[in-house]
This record gives structure tokens, C-alpha cells and sequence, in this order.
């Protein structure tokens, strides 16, 4: 059973039959992760930054928003019996176009807030591939944690973070 | 390759019908009114069914079904009536599968139709007063890939490589290796269709929007902004992915600043869902 990521969207599961999908990241930034031990995963798909573009949005919808979907995603997962420190951690996504320069940048700045966040409370990060200029789509098996991912015009292949 | 069997391929598509192309006439002449439009598609059942079809999608907002195009032009303005009418009238072109894009079954049509969406929202904040023709123009941008689809299929390992190791963009890669590239082939096949010269060229350089930056036209810019927007949110993201250039001009002509760019991206995605009802309304599904 696919359990569809959509952009600005965030899905957490221990149902064993689940797989975590998220398709076709540009600049977005794809967060997945996954405690072995109680099974259970969760994935993350926001498009921006910072919520303090424009706070009302973020309140409607804080998975838009790189700090305001961060947080979220670790509680989500910790309501199933997940333990921080046993979490593995995947980062994928934050594109750009070849040259886009400063703060057009969406994709680097995308990734910047994650690392600002992890580093201040101590996440470390097991697999991650970003920039470039591809899309990125990302499936996760809860029951084993297993993760592939798809660079769009090639094959599956499987990530090596558990 | 064969250039010349790429190109002959153009005439693979489904044609353009009398009423589009008089739909065209109308759109591309400063000198005709919208309101002829309504003359023109009144005599066509389907077109008529088809724009009621879209005009009555939860993107438009109306609280009201709306029966007739006299009532449909009334809500929604000539503008979006011109270009409903374009969307069901292109779509079938652009709904299927493109399999060297590795892209599905109505990813393409996504991905025209959102950019447009985006190109008029854009263009409306600055006045523009040729919306229809702006809208049809980013509608069909990528017509060209589909022709160039199958070929890409064949060489996609030779085009990536280039990319990767020589710094083109996707674009550079397919011209350095199919001898032709989808913004120049799909510039040849609205010419065909009978287009107007100025969005013939803005077609051929959607990409490259600095060749035609001249006067105080922004048509060619706007579709470059709404274009970049798409990619970077990965609407309807294929193979090739990012690889096209930025250009920081394009922005600092529109006064776009990095805010308006996230503001953006962040707005449509409020729209998300009717956009989504939209495409599959007007691509027929």
C-alpha cells in the first residue's frame, strides 16, 4: 500500500504493509526517517525554507516550511515509540538550476536550514544526496526500513542507510 | 539521426482544427476582440461542451454552475474563456506518456498547464494586456517534446553524459546529439500551426530568454519565470530534471526578488488542488 507523499506533506506509519512515497523532488527537500527497532518511518516533503515568509501559511500548513515541518516529523514518529537517538536519518532533494546563484537559490537554502537544525540538536545525518540538477523520488518500506530512490530517467536503486 | 525523420514527425500530432486556427487569428491580432472568440465556438458542440467542462473546475471558484458561454464569459472574463478554450483544445496533444522525459501519462499536460497558470497570475499582477496569447504560448512551450520523446529514449545515456560532463544544459545536450532540440522543434510545429511570429519566438526561446529581451515586452520573461518555478517544485519533473540555465537578468527585469519568488511558489501550492482538478478536467480524464 503506498502512502503518497504530496509537495508541502508529511506521512508517518507503522503499519507493516505501508511504503512511504515521494515523488519528483526539485528544490524541495525530502526528509525520511526510521526507527529499526519499533518499525516506524516517516517522510517529509517541503518546498521552502523558513516559515516566516509568511506565518499564516505556515500555520495552516507547517510541512511547506523546512522549520516548521522539521520538528513535526521527529514528534510524529515519537507518538509511535520512536527514540531520537535510534532514528536513522535520509536527506534528499534540494536541486537547482544550473548557475542559480544566492538567495534564488531555493534548493541550497532549502538544505541550509536542515543542517542549521540538526547540528543544533545533535541529529546526524546516515545517507544523503543533494543539489545537482535532478529530480529525486523517494520510497521507503516500513516494514524493513528498506529506502530506494529514483533519479527521474533512471533505475531504482536501493539507499544504503540502515 | 535523422533530422529530417524527427521533423517529419510534426505532422504525427493531431492537427490543429479550423476553429483553433481562427481561435489563434483572434488571440494573435491587437486589432480583433476577444468577444469573437465567443462567435467562433458557439457553432462548436464539443469545444463548447468542453470549455463549460473546465469553466465549472473548483479552480475558477464559482458559486454557480454556469450553462452557457454568455454566462461563463460574464464570471469569468473574456481572458480565462480565451484560455480554457486553449486548454481544451491543446490537451490531447499533450496528455500521454513521455517515455524518454520519463514522464507519465499526464505529467506533460501538468506541467504545461501549471506553468501557464502561473505565467497569467504573473502577468495579471504587472497589466499585461496579451493574456491569451501569453498563456497559449507557455501552454505549449514543451510541444516540441513530444516529437523528441522517443529519440531522447535512444540516446537519453549519450544527452546525460553530456550534461554531466561537459556542463550543457538538457537543451545544449539534445541539439549536441539529436542535431535538434525541443524548444526549436516545438517553435517549428506552432509554426506550422500557424501561430503568430512572436510566439513562434518565444517558443523557440523559452530558455534562452536573454536572445529576445528587447523593448518592454516581459511575455518572454514571465513564461522564463513561470517555467523555473515549475521545475524547481517539481511539477511534472522528468529526465531532464533541472539541467537548464538560470538566468539572475531575467529576474532583475521583472523586479522579482527572492521573496516574491517563495511568496509564489507558496501561493500556488495553496492552489494546488483545484490546479490538480483543473488538469484533469481540461486534459479529459
Amino acid at each position: 500500500m503506498d502512502l503518497v507523499v504530496g509537495v508541502g506533506d508529511m506521512k508517518v506509519s507503522n503499519n507493516p504493509e505501508a511504503v512511504i512515497v515521494t515523488y519528483a523532488l526539485g528544490s524541495c527537500i525530502g526528509l525520511a526517517i526510521y526507527d529499526p527497532f519499533v518499525k516506524v518511518g516517516g517522510v517529509l516533503h517541503y518546498m521552502l525554507p523558513e516559515s516566516s515568509l509568511d506565518p499564516v501559511k505556515a500555520g495552516k500548513n507547517p510541512f511547506m516550511f523546512g522549520d516548521t515541518g522539521i520538528p513535526l516529523l521527529f514528534k510524529e514518529t515519537y507518538k509511535y515509540g520512536a527514540v531520537k537517538n535510534r532514528l536513522k536519518v535520509m536527506v534528499l532533494g534540494g536541486a537547482q538550476i544550473l548557475d542559480q546563484g544566492g538567495l534564488f537559490n531555493i534548493g541550497n537554502r532549502n538544505h541550509t536550514v536542515l543542517r542549521k537544525m540538526f547540528w543544533k540538536n545533535n541529529i546526524t545525518i546516515d545517507f544523503e544526496e543533494v543539489g545537482g540538477t535532478v529530480n529525486r523520488t523517494l520510497k521507503l518500506e516500513v516494514k524493513t526500513g528498506e529506502a530506494l530512490m529514483k533519479i527521474s530517467g533512471n533505475e531504482l536503486r536501493k539507499i544504503p542507510w540502515i | 539521426m535523422d533530422l529530417d525523420k524527427i521533423i517529419q514527425k510534426i505532422d504525427s500530432l493531431s492537427p490543429v482544427s479550423i476553429t483553433g486556427n481562427r481561435l489563434m487569428e483572434i488571440i494573435s491580432n491587437p486589432d480583433s476582440s476577444l468577444t469573437e472568440i465567443v462567435d467562433v465556438i458557439k457553432y462548436d458542440q464539443a469545444m463548447t461542451a468542453n470549455l463549460l467542462r473546465i469553466c465549472n473546475s473548483a479552480y475558477y471558484g464559482l458559486r454557480t454552475k454556469v450553462e452557457s458561454i454568455k454566462q461563463a464569459v460574464a464570471y469569468l472574463g473574456l481572458n480565462t474563456i480565451a484560455n480554457a478554450v486553449m486548454m481544451g483544445h491543446f490537451s490531447k496533444n499533450l496528455t500521454a506518456a513521455q517515455g524518454g522525459y520519463d514522464l507519465n501519462e499526464g505529467e506533460l499536460w501538468k506541467y504545461s498547464v501549471s506553468s501557464a497558470l502561473i505565467a497569467q497570475s504573473l502577468a495579471e499582477k504587472r497589466h499585461l494586456d496579451n493574456i491569451p496569447c501569453l498563456f497559449t504560448s507557455a501552454l505549449l512551450k514543451d510541444i516540441g517534446k513530444v516529437i523528441l520523446g522517443t529519440h531522447i529514449k535512444d540516446a537519453f545515456k549519450k544527452i546525460i553524459l553530456s550534461v554531466q560532463n561537459d556542463g550543457l544544459t538538457f537543451l545544449e545536450a539534445e541539439k549536441k546529439i539529436l542535431g535538434i532540440d525541443h524548444a526549436e522543434l516545438g517553435a517549428m510545429v506552432v509554426e506550422k500551426w500557424r501561430f503568430s511570429p512572436e510566439m513562434v519566438s518565444i517558443i523557440r526561446n523559452h530558455h534562452d530568454p536573454l536572445k529576445i529581451l528587447i523593448g518592454d515586452d516581459l511575455s518572454i520573461s514571465i513564461i522564463y519565470l513561470a517555467d523555473t518555478i515549475c521545475m524547481m517544485v517539481g511539477i511534472g519533473g522528468g529526465a531532464d530534471g533541472l539541467a537548464y540555465r538560470y538566468y539572475q537578468e531575467v529576474m532583475d527585469r521583472l523586479n522579482f526578488t527572492d521573496v516574491d519568488l517563495q511568496k509564489t511558489i507558496a501561493d500556488f501550492w495553496e492552489k494546488s488542488k483545484a490546479v490538480e482538478e483543473l488538469i484533469n478536467m481540461s486534459g479529459g480524464r
